[in-house]
């Protein structure tokens, strides 16, 4: 059965971006590309929406940037989580995990 | 501290408007480059790479907007600001209601000044009240 390309969430974006530079520093390229890998390809970013998700959290406080070089010797952004975003994913974690939970129950209700 | 940093971006941000907009392009442009260096790896032509990958992109000129309009906005809940600034108000008022309370009530400015001060002090209840519902 072929995979179907799941639509985002309003919401859901600032979590990926997070839980992607929870793993380690990024440009705005790579973190698309790691919600791809570690939600096996089913996730895909618009690439556009991206960036303003990026600055939307980096305004907050919860992520931020410093211009570096990247693998291929061009200067790039590069944006880390602060210690406010990782106490942040945690509680969209949580929030998702009782959302997702609760959605569930109402699904198989009878 | 993590509300520092967001700050001093955005004085940065109003003070220099066009390097912000050219960062912002310098990083989308980037972006734009490897996704077509990536188009190019898994064996399209380099025109067809790059029409693919600004298609991928979406409207280039709209996420360059969006993304300096966040960079220039208040880095600030506005709606707790909002409940400080009518709390100091609120406590100037209450302050001036107390010196008003304390002049001679035998003339018209004393009455008017006790009054004002009053009228500000429940304004400022009312439209705090009204804008947290």
């Amino acid at each position: 059965m072929g995979k179907s390309k799941a639509g985002l969430l309003q919401g859901t974006l600032d979590m990926l971006i997070l839980k992607a530079l929870s793993l380690g520093p990024l440009h705005g390229y790579g973190v698309g590309q790691r919600i791809a890998q570690i939600s096996d390809d089913t996730l895909k970013i618009e690439e556009g929406s991206l960036y303003p998700g990026l600055y939307r959290l980096e305004q907050r406080g919860w992520v931020e940037s410093e211009w570096d070089v990247s693998d291929n010797n061009q200067r790039a952004k590069f944006y880390k989580l602060t210690r406010a975003g990782r106490k942040q994913l945690i509680l969209e974690e949580q929030n998702w995990e009782r959302l997702a939970g609760a959605t569930m129950k109402a699904l198989r209700a009878n | 501290m993590s509300r520092i940093k967001p700050t001093v971006d955005f004085i940065h941000a109003w003070q220099h408007p066009d390097e912000i907009a050219d960062e912002v392009e310098e990083e989308l442009r980037f972006h734009v480059q490897k996704r077509t260096q990536a188009n190019i790896e898994e064996g399209m032509t380099p025109d067809e790479a790059r029409v693919a990958a600004q298609q991928s992109f979406g409207d280039f000129e709209r996420v360059k907007v969006d993304c300096v309009e966040i960079k220039r906005g208040f880095p600030f809940n506005l709606k707790a600001l909002r409940m400080g600034l009518y709390i100091a108000i609120a406590c100037l008022a209450g302050g001036v209601a107390l010196v008003a309370v304390n002049l001679p009530h035998d003339n018209l400015l004393g009455v008017l000044w006790q009054l004002a001060a009053i009228a500000v002090l429940m304004c400022a209840f009312l439209i705090g009240r009204r804008k947290n519902r």
